[in-house]
């Protein structure tokens, strides 16, 4: 409904509320005028007296006729008695006579002359009869006087009548005149009655309209924000079929773009010409530069859906400022530029952070400030600095000496798919994204990214982070370390992967790593492959035919063997959503590695999970065959502890610490048995008590490497993954052997016992 | 005198308790007066007759008293407005009850009687709660016939809001001649 048709009716009924509103107090009023005149009319009706006036009248007539009867009894028969009656009846008469004659009185009777008349000749006797018949006459009146006097007071019988009866004929139109008043009253409070009934009705009316309109606009609201909320459902719901589409659009381009980076690179081992190199070489830069694209798009899609997590972990900064130089001195050196990373000695060998996005951020600095300089060098200077809240901060300042920016493009700078300016986007094409995602990722880690330039002097843009120390328990991170190259024995790995482009791309990875890979062209042949054989390692791609990734990385952990439930196992894909990786890491995977694999990821993931070649444990015995691992598997522990032994024997004799320790080893299958045990039933803390209680004998037996073993197990049980507790009980198992060896080689066991 | 100081003296009696205290006193008046002061004849001309229950007649079975008698009881003035003066006026004259006392009269109404034959009852109740007297004198002067004399039952209109009512001005007889007991 539009605002002025709303508006408009209400107007109206206000309008009509206040009309009724005003009629009803008028006729309140106009009660209050009618109560008003009523009691006015009563009050006049009760002063004036007028039914009082008739009866005074009334009694001077009959007071009239007993004076005349006595009067003429006297005039008829003279006796003495009769004349006292006579002076008593005549004083009665003139008693009520004066009640007639005051003002009051006479105002209401005499109204006529005839009536005044009437008074005067009764005044004019009584001063006459008084003379002689009154009380201060002091004497009895003579027969004479009454017999001269009786015509007069006869004659004044006739208007004493007429009096009497003039008032009571004023006195009934009086009473008729107030009758009639008060009966128009009458009407006019039941007319008044009947306009305040129809006025409170047609307020009534009124009201039950505005609340009916109310309640209609009350419905209208509930439906206008019933269709918003499910606008706004639409739009969310758009807006994720949206990120959906931009992951599942990388995900189709790289799979295949996947492919094509790899053939590329092994196209360049087959002997090619110098023109073929160089423009193979060419389409490589291409490609590198479209990955880097649809990277930025994926970073974008999951910073804008918030999806992107950060997983800090600690990070040794020195060493990780050394990748980054490592991999943008080639970009400085082409473009003839000096790179320099300095590092201020203040700040903290180790600190929490993200190293992936760190270095994601640093590298678009970097690669920026190269980029856009042509001469001169291009500095990253990592200090520490007091923050807002007096906190230390992380700065890292990237200063290059380049063309430099004015006002107007810095304020663009951070804005999407800008690039400095129009005329350098021609020069240096890339999708301007970067410094987006870059701040993006910034503020993400609680920091953000500052810039400072001036037209032809440089720029200079500046990342701060919140310093988080590293806490005193945490363990070290995993070193990157691209330079090393995984160790020396061949591992025999599963690759399931549908795609036969990529099997063959990683199996060519995997051979030139010296490992050996098998092949499952989906979930369920992978799963068979697992059941069958005892694989070091599975790569498992997510979206197989058959049986996903996942699922089939449920059901090889759901395998009743030990050894094939535990084999480590790497999810392979293009889509690298948190989510994504952590439904991977819920079903049981091990590590995540996102497509495209590059031979460094591949590498840098086998040495995490296998380590060096001293590190790989072949758990079929094979330990015992090498003197490698005889020496010590955790490689610079020994078997023996020199110095514990060495106390052990200076407390008992030679022959009981080897009676305690042949004791120990021989319990040591009873033990690995109780571990696994713990380890199947998955009771991180039996696991935990049972690896406690065995490293503490064997601290004190002086059996380090086992001690040591067990005290991985123990700190180890609650959170490392499945397979690594395997590989450990596994060293504790294999141990066993070797440490026998080592202390029947040190005297420290009886010969030919059993071992 | 004293016995009806008495009853002066305990104004603020609940009213019953206060009529009983009346009636005895009135009892121990006509007692104390009965043997002792039987009311006299009158000398004079008789202007007031009580009759009906009447204990203490001096004339057959009334009691008829003469002005000089009116004049012997104890006398009470008050000055009030009245419907039937423009101004307040003084009148002068015994307090019914105690006329009554003196009559020895006994009944619960009191029948008046005027010159003109006009009558009025009056409870008896009237006599003992309000201090009505029979007014013999206005302004210190005797009424005449013609001005509402020789006696005037007056309320005490002024010191009693509650009796300027059209009951109490009917029961205001003028003219009293007889007074019946009933």
């Amino acid at each position: 409904m539009p605002p002025a048709g709303a508006g408009q009716p209400r107007q109206q009924g206000l309008g009509w509320l206040g009309l009724v509103g005003f009629g009803l107090l008028v006729a309140l009023l106009a009660v209050a005028l009618v109560q008003a005149r009523q009691y006015a009319l009563l009050r006049e009706a009760m002063r004036s007296g007028d039914d009082y006036a008739v009866l005074s009248v009334y009694q001077a007539e009959i007071e009239y006729l007993r004076l005349r009867e006595s009067w003429r009894h006297a005039v008829d028969v003279p006796a003495d008695q009769d004349l006292q009656a006579l002076r008593l009846r005549y004083e009665i008469f003139v008693s009520r006579l004066r009640l007639l004659q005051n003002e009051n009185a006479r105002r209401r009777i005499a109204e006529t002359q005839e009536h005044l008349d009437t008074l005067t000749a009764l005044e004019r006797f009584v001063l006459r009869a008084d003379a002689e018949l009154g009380e201060q006459a002091g004497r009895m009146p003579s027969a004479r006087f009454l017999a001269d006097a009786w015509p007069e007071l006869e004659a004044l019988g006739a208007p004493v009548h007429g009096l009497s009866l003039s008032a009571a004929h004023r006195t009934a139109e009086r009473a008729e005149g107030r009758n009639l008043a008060v009966r128009r009253q009458n009407q006019l409070g039941l007319g008044l009655t009947v306009f305040m009934s129809v006025l409170t009705l047609a307020f009534a009316y009124i009201a039950l309209r505005q609340v009916r309109q109310l309640r209609a606009r009350r419905v209208v609201l509930e439906q206008l924000a019933a269709s918003l909320g499910e606008a706004r459902r639409e739009a969310e719901s758009a807006n994720r079929a949206k990120t959906a589409f931009l992951a599942n659009i990388s995900h189709e381009i790289r799979t295949p773009f996947h492919g094509l980076m790899g053939m590329l690179s092994l196209l360049r081992e087959t002997g090619l010409t110098p023109r073929q190199i160089d423009y193979l070489r060419t389409a490589t830069e291409s490609a590198d530069h479209l990955l880097a694209i649809l990277n930025d798009l994926l970073d974008m899609s999951q910073l804008e859906s918030g999806r992107l997590t950060l997983a800090p972990v600690p990070v040794d900064l020195r060493a990780l400022l050394r990748d980054v130089e490592a991999l943008m001195r080639p970009q400085a050196s082409a473009k003839a530029l000096a790179l320099h990373l300095d590092t201020d000695p203040a700040v903290p060998e180790r600190v929490m952070a993200d190293p992936t996005r760190l270095k994601q951020v640093l590298f678009n600095l970097l690669s920026n400030a190269i980029k856009f300089s042509d001469r001169g060098a291009v500095v990253l200077d990592l200090r520490l600095r007091p923050g807002a809240q007096g906190e230390q901060e992380l700065e890292f300042a990237v200063v290059d000496t380049g063309m430099g920016m004015d006002e107007a493009t810095l304020g663009k700078l951070f804005t999407r798919f800008v690039q400095g300016d129009t005329s350098r986007s021609r020069r240096h094409p890339g999708a301007g994204l970067g410094l987006e995602i870059s701040r993006n990722l910034a503020r993400l880690m609680r920091g953000d990214i500052t810039v400072s330039s001036r037209v032809g002097e440089g720029s200079c843009f500046t990342l701060r982070l919140p310093l988080t120390p590293v806490p005193a328990t945490a363990e070290p991170g995993p070193k990157p370390d691209t330079t090393a190259a995984p160790g020396g024995r061949a591992l025999r790995v599963l690759v399931a992967e549908d795609h036969p482009v990529n099997r063959q791309y990683i199996a060519a990875l995997l051979e030139n790593l010296g490992h050996q890979a098998e092949f499952a062209s989906n979930g369920e042949t992978a799963l068979a492959a697992a059941r069958e054989t005892r694989f070091d390692l599975v790569l498992m791609d997510l979206h197989m035919p058959l049986l996903d990734g996942v699922a089939a990385t449920r059901a090889i952990r759901a395998l009743p063997q030990p050894a094939q439930s535990t084999v480590p196992i790497v999810a392979m894909t293009a889509d690298g959503f948190q989510e994504t990786r952590e439904r991977c890491l819920v079903a049981g995977m091990n590590d995540f590695l996102t497509k495209p694999v590059s031979p460094q990821k591949l590498a840098t993931l086998l040495r995490q999970l296998f380590g060096s070649a001293e590190g790989v444990f072949a758990p079929d015995g094979q330990a015992t065959a090498a003197p490698a691992h005889a020496r010590s598997p955790m490689g610079a522990t020994p078997l023996l502890d020199e110095a514990a032994i060495a106390a052990a024997l200076q407390a008992m004799p030679r022959a009981k610490l080897a009676g305690m320790i042949q004791s120990f080893l021989d319990q040591g299958p009873q033990t690995v048995q109780h571990l696994r045990a713990a380890v199947r039933d998955a009771q991180p803390l039996e696991l935990r008590v049972n690896a406690h209680a065995v490293k503490g004998a064997a601290l004190n037996l002086g059996l380090s490497a086992l001690a040591q073993t067990a005290s991985a197990l123990q700190e180890g049980a609650a959170h490392l993954p499945a397979h690594e507790i395997a590989r450990l009980v596994q060293r504790y198992e294999d141990l066993l052997p070797v440490t026998r060896q080592a202390a029947r080689d040190a005297g420290l066991l009886v010969p030919g016992s059993p071992g | 005198m004293a016995v009806h100081a008495t009853g002066a003296a305990s104004p603020e009696l609940h009213s019953s308790s206060r009529r009983q205290a009346l009636i005895f006193a009135a009892a121990g008046l006509a007692c104390w007066l009965g043997p002792a002061r039987a009311l006299d004849a009158p000398s004079g001309a008789v202007v007031l007759t009580v009759q009906g229950r009447v204990r203490l007649p001096n004339d057959g079975k009334r009691a008829q008293f003469d002005m000089a008698m009116l004049e012997g009881l104890p006398q009470r003035t008050l000055q009030t407005r009245t419907p039937w003066y423009p101004q307040a006026r003084r009148f002068t004259g015994p307090l019914l009850r105690g006329l009554l006392a003196a009559a020895g009269a006994q009944g619960s109404n009191l029948r008046l009687v005027a010159l003109n034959d006009y009558q009025v009852d009056m409870p008896m109740d009237d006599a003992l709660r309000h201090d009505v007297i029979v007014a013999r004198l206005m302004d210190d002067k005797p009424m005449a016939v013609r001005d509402k004399g020789p006696l005037f039952i007056i309320y005490p209109f002024d010191a009693q809001p509650e009796l300027r009512s059209a009951v109490y001005y009917g029961r205001s007889a003028w003219q009293l001649r007889t007074i019946e007991v009933l």
